[in-house]
């Protein structure tokens, strides 16, 4: 009973999205045919064939999964790096009252800095080419991640840390064993953040200058009045997007079964 | 006097608390809780701390355990002074304080895992434990998949599985309905029977004080201090509606009713 009260919720979710994207598509058709729109605009369907086409035809030097590819490569290099650093100075702060009183207010003065107005300074510390693009995209994810470590560290109950020293727990299996699960779901989300800033920022510093990357593949677009390019580029960001966003939900639901935002 | 008193009072006293008084500063008031507290519990003696509700029953034992210091007098568990939390003492919580990333498994043998007890030597230990407060089965599932019930069990069972000599127990069944309340009483006797601890148990519920006990002793309001105390000398497995048990009920209710 139970199991089929889920699967018709399951179909019923798979047709309201199929739905929704006919009823998108359908209006944007029809703001293309009958209006002036399409005289500059192309349609869905046109959009769509030439996101195809472009799996084997080029732009440029490339075809479209290598230049997503490239955009990929730059996120998941900085993306890495500054999720590393980021629980690690979440922890740290939480964990330590002498780092949080030094690192705090530095922080917390740099942290509303907007991360794309570093760009001109990252250009110049780091070179135009994937260099600052590293750093941008390192420190854009880095700094929507912070908060989210260092909340989740110190979120853990205080009874749950009182019933493990009853047990004869010390500091530091405490630390592993009550501080660290209780803080996952806090950095996940996180992560998830982070995720999210770090493929903006590439995407958006792949416009200043660049080569490849889907960024380039817009501004591109736009530089060459070619809008069907743009809407291709702007189509492979959302679903890669996407596609980040849900391996990150997938191995929380993993990691957290015992959690209900994992379940 | 029965004979087995008799044999009670010879026993060792497992719990002083010698002159304990509590008080909570924050930045303009104080607010003393423990007015001075002498209790003794003997080896394996089953003792209920009852008393109305705010009365500062659970920071009488939240001292006891060493989860709170007190602010003057001593707790001396077993031959040593109670200054920290520690695992020579159990204590189970009044909702739950389950690990809720752990399985019930995992749960039972936190406090051995956490001394350093090799794996294979703490899971036959926890297996016993959770088969013993009935949980066999459930050793895979999450504390979110069982019921209040059985989440209390499982808080049991973690708190046996340390060995500890002294186990505190914080209205574990407050949060229970009535019938899983009457069952859970019956259960932590046929446990404590079976593994005998010396028990101090807080409540707030007359019927749970006179039918667990081997002994009452009666709070009065904050600040607390000992109103008076009974021996329950009523044999194993008791009626809740036994001529004796009323009456001893009735006897404990009137001397609450002074208090209040």
């Amino acid at each position: 009973m139970k199991n089929k009260a889920k699967q018709k919720q399951i179909a019923i979710k798979i047709l309201a999205t199929i739905f929704s994207f006919l009823i998108f598509g359908l209006l944007w058709e029809m703001l293309v045919r009958f209006s002036d729109v399409g005289r500059v605009m192309p349609g869905p369907l046109e959009t769509l064939q030439s996101f195809f086409e472009h799996f084997t035809e080029k732009y440029s030097a490339y075809t479209l999964p290598e230049h997503v590819w490239r955009s990929l490569r730059r996120v998941l290099t900085g993306y890495f790096f500054a999720a590393i650093a980021a629980i690690a100075l979440g922890i740290l702060m939480a964990s330590y009252k002498t780092i949080d009183a030094i690192v705090s207010p530095l922080f917390n003065m740099v942290r509303p800095i907007p991360p794309v107005a570093w760009i001109p300074l990252a250009i110049l510390w780091f070179g135009i080419n994937d260099g600052s693009k590293y750093f941008l995209i390192f420190w854009a994810s880095f700094l929507s991640m912070v908060q989210n470590v260092y909340a989740g560290t110190k979120s853990a109950d205080p009874k749950l840390i009182g019933a493990a020293k009853m047990l004869g727990a010390n500091d530091g299996h405490i630390f592993l064993t009550i501080v660290l699960p209780s803080a996952v779901p806090y950095i996940f989300s996180g992560l998830q953040l982070g995720i999210n800033s770090a493929w903006a920022m590439a995407i958006g510093s792949e416009m200043i200058r660049s080569t490849d990357g889907v960024g380039w593949l817009i501004i591109r677009g736009m530089d060459n009045n070619n809008l069907l390019q743009e809407l291709v580029g702007i189509l492979a960001v959302g679903i890669v997007g996407f596609a980040l966003a849900s391996v990150l939900r997938g191995v929380e639901a993993k990691l957290c079964r015992w959690n209900k935002r994992g379940t | 006097m029965s004979m087995e008193q008799e044999r009670d009072l010879t026993k060792r006293q497992m719990i002083v608390c010698d002159h304990v008084s509590k008080t909570f500063y924050t930045k303009n008031t104080e607010t003393k809780v423990i007015a001075d507290l002498n209790i003794t519990a003997n080896e394996n003696e089953f003792l209920v701390l009852f008393g109305p509700g705010q009365c500062g029953k659970t920071t009488a034992l939240n001292v006891m355990a060493g989860l709170e210091t007190a602010t003057s007098g001593t707790v001396t568990v077993g031959n040593e002074i109670v200054t920290k939390p520690g695992p020579e003492r159990g204590f189970v919580y009044q909702t739950t304080a389950l690990f809720p990333w752990y399985t019930v498994m995992k749960n039972v043998e936190y406090g051995p895992r956490a001394r350093g007890m090799s794996k294979k030597e703490r899971r036959k230990k926890a297996q016993y434990y959770i088969d013993l407060v009935g949980l066999g089965g459930f050793e895979n599932s999450f504390p979110n998949q069982l019921s209040g019930g059985m989440q209390q069990r499982v808080g049991i069972a973690r708190a046996y599985c340390n060995e500890p000599a002294v186990l505190f127990m914080d209205e574990p069944f407050g949060h229970l309905d009535a019938q899983t309340r009457y069952l859970m009483q019956e259960e932590i006797i046929r446990i404590w029977e079976k593994e005998r601890r010396t028990v101090v148990f807080v409540t707030n519920n007359i019927e749970e004080a006179v039918y667990l006990a081997d002994r009452v002793i009666v709070l009065t309001n904050c600040p607390t201090r000992v109103k008076k105390e009974f021996i329950i000398d009523l044999p194993r497995p008791r009626n809740y509606t036994d001529d004796k048990f009323l009456n001893l009920r009735a006897e404990i209710q009137d001397v609450v009713d002074k208090t209040l």
